[in-house]
């Protein structure tokens, strides 16, 4: 836009307007900036350079934006899906107290890992903690208060756990399933006793470790 | 009243029998009077009181001093109720009566075991909760239930013991969760001693006891005048049922029955109209007592009016235990503010008789 205000006339539009060109950019730069200071004496020099510029605002901006190639989420099984594929079932053969208790001996090790060796004078608090983070999968879990009398006292491996329920096998080979809720349920370590009041503990695995537990003074089922 | 609050007798829940007798048929009185008896198991206090008489016939004497010892025995554990020998020696061969002592039906565990091999525990919410037997919630429990019922039968469990029943019942006792009564227990068998029990919980430090009896009479007392046959009673000839129920609480707790309306202590009157008897014998027995031997008693003082005596009547009253957590026939027994169930007998010289029923307020009505 500057050189469009100060660009010389042609010669033609020179005759026409009866305007004498002798002057060279500079000084016709010079001359604009004197006359409107003069004619305008209250503007700042910055506000006339922005009026000749005539800076444009912008209202809208178009511009076509590059198409994203849409990620293909994969949107997973649903719960009923999920229970149709039977991944997580355990085949009646394969359904034996004595091909679990390996495992067992495994999440022994592993709690005693954790828990730096499990001394005889080991703080109840620590382990209580570690506890709460821990995977329970290969536990002896066994049932000491219910609100169901026929729960109280199955006692047996954990295999899988869920959000609500402990899926449990017997020493008679019988897969149990109990529901978290109205349970309290006792882990045995080395000595060490822990309950679990199921009805706090209704997470999935993979997120009680994230899950900060609030204490309380009692808890009634 | 002030004096009602000590009484035994409050709040009665009523119901009443009419008299139905048959005319000379004393066993047929005494057959339709045992229903009450034996339907309410374990008793704690007998009285009997026979106006215008004023020392007991030595029959009575003899009767009430063998009502029979029972026997108290400390920190027995819940399973040896439950052992094959226990039911086989006690439980089957006679009748076996226990209750758990010092515990309050609403605050402590409670277990009695009646005489058809039922043994019937009352349980807070949290043994309940561990022992894991079946049960159900207690009737007078309120919104949030407190308080369980569990009902074993001893007689079912026996005749296969190696049921998965058996094995959970003693499991639960055993390991689960072992509990620990001061139990009374009383055995009745026909025929013999009862020594037996003695030798068989030595090792637990059995205690025998025996009721006790206390005899009284008492000089110029006030009775009501009261005609069989009429049980509402008769305005200025006979007193109706409810009065004489009030006025025979009010003898039994020693209580002034002259006393003016502005007495402090108790301004209850005897009910008019009334006939001061120069003497009255009052004998009460405090124990746990039997219902077989108060059968007995009943059965002679029926017979008591076989001479013509100077009585119109008189009454034998039976009280059953306020903790114990079974009333008449199973049914359950709470304690509200007082938990009294109790009968009355009134026994008349013509052969007929009343019978009075009485429960507190957590109870069903008496059959």
């Amino acid at each position: 836009m500057t050189s469009a205000v100060y660009h010389a006339f042609s010669q033609k539009e020179a005759k026409e307007f009866d305007v004498q060109q002798h002057m060279g950019a500079q000084r016709a730069e010079a001359f604009v900036r004197a006359f409107l200071r003069r004619s305008m004496p209250r503007m700042s020099q910055q506000a006339l350079e922005d009026h000749l510029q005539r800076k444009a605002v912008v209202l809208e901006y178009f511009t076509h934006r590059k198409q994203k190639e849409k990620r293909k989420k994969s949107k997973g099984l649903s719960a009923k899906q999920r229970r149709e594929l039977r991944l997580f079932d355990i085949k009646p053969e394969q359904q034996r107290y004595s091909l679990f208790l390996p495992l067992h001996e495994l999440w022994k090790q592993y709690i005693r890992d954790l828990c730096n060796g499990l001394k005889p004078d080991t703080q109840p608090q620590m382990i209580q903690a570690k506890l709460l983070k821990a995977d329970l999968h290969g536990a002896i879990v066994s049932v000491t208060k219910s609100k169901c009398p026929s729960y109280v006292g199955v006692t047996g491996i954990l295999l899988q756990e869920t959000k609500h329920v402990f899926k449990i096998i017997t020493k008679e080979d019988r897969l149990k399933v109990i529901p978290k809720q109205n349970c309290v349920f006792t882990v045995e370590i080395d000595g060490f006793i822990s309950y679990i009041y199921g009805s706090k503990f209704q997470l999935r695995s993979s997120e009680r470790s994230a899950k900060k537990f609030k204490a309380k003074g009692t808890i009634d089922l | 009243m002030l004096l009602r609050r000590q009484w035994p007798w409050t709040q009665p829940h009523w119901a009443e029998a009419s008299p139905s007798l048959t005319e000379g048929s004393p066993y047929a009185e005494a057959g339709t009077c045992y229903r009450p008896i034996s339907s309410l198991h374990g008793h704690v206090q007998v009285s009997f009181l026979i106006p215008e008489c004023g020392i007991l016939s030595k029959e009575l004497k003899d009767l009430v001093m063998e009502f029979g010892p029972y026997y108290l025995v400390k920190d027995l554990p819940l399973y040896e109720l439950i052992t094959h020998e226990f039911i086989n020696t006690f439980v089957k061969k006679g009748s076996c009566y226990a209750l758990t002592y010092n515990t309050n039906i609403d605050e402590d565990n409670t277990v009695a075991l009646l005489p058809n091999g039922k043994l019937i525990l009352s349980l807070d919410k949290d043994t309940y909760e561990e022992t894991g037997l079946q049960g159900r919630p207690s009737q007078y429990s309120g919104r949030k239930t407190m308080r369980f019922i569990v009902s074993i039968d001893l007689m079912d469990l026996s005749s296969n013991l190696e049921s998965k029943k058996y094995k959970r019942v003693s499991w639960a006792f055993r390991e689960k969760k072992p509990l620990k009564f001061d139990f009374l227990l009383a055995w009745h068998q026909t025929g013999a001693e009862g020594s037996m029990m003695m030798s068989y919980f030595s090792g637990y430090g059995i205690q025998e006891h025996q009721p006790k009896i206390s005899l009284s009479t008492t000089r110029d007392l006030r009775c009501p005048v009261l005609q069989s046959g009429r049980l509402g009673g008769e305005p200025e000839a006979a007193c109706s049922a409810r009065e004489l129920f009030d006025w025979l609480g009010a003898v039994f707790c020693h209580a002034d029955l002259n006393n003016e309306p502005y007495n402090f202590v108790s301004t209850y009157c005897c009910p008019q109209p009334s006939t001061v008897v120069a003497q009255a014998s009052l004998c009460t027995v405090t124990g746990f007592i039997l219902p077989e031997r108060i059968c007995v008693l009943l059965e002679r003082l029926c017979r008591y009016f076989d001479e013509p005596k100077l009585a119109p009547w008189v009454t034998l009253s039976v009280q059953g235990f306020a903790d114990s957590p079974v009333s008449w026939r199973e049914n359950e027994h709470g304690f509200q503010k007082g938990g009294e169930h109790l009968y009355n007998f009134v026994i008349f010289n013509n052969r007929d008789y009343w019978l009075q029923m009485a429960v507190g307020a957590n109870d069903d009505c008496p059959p």
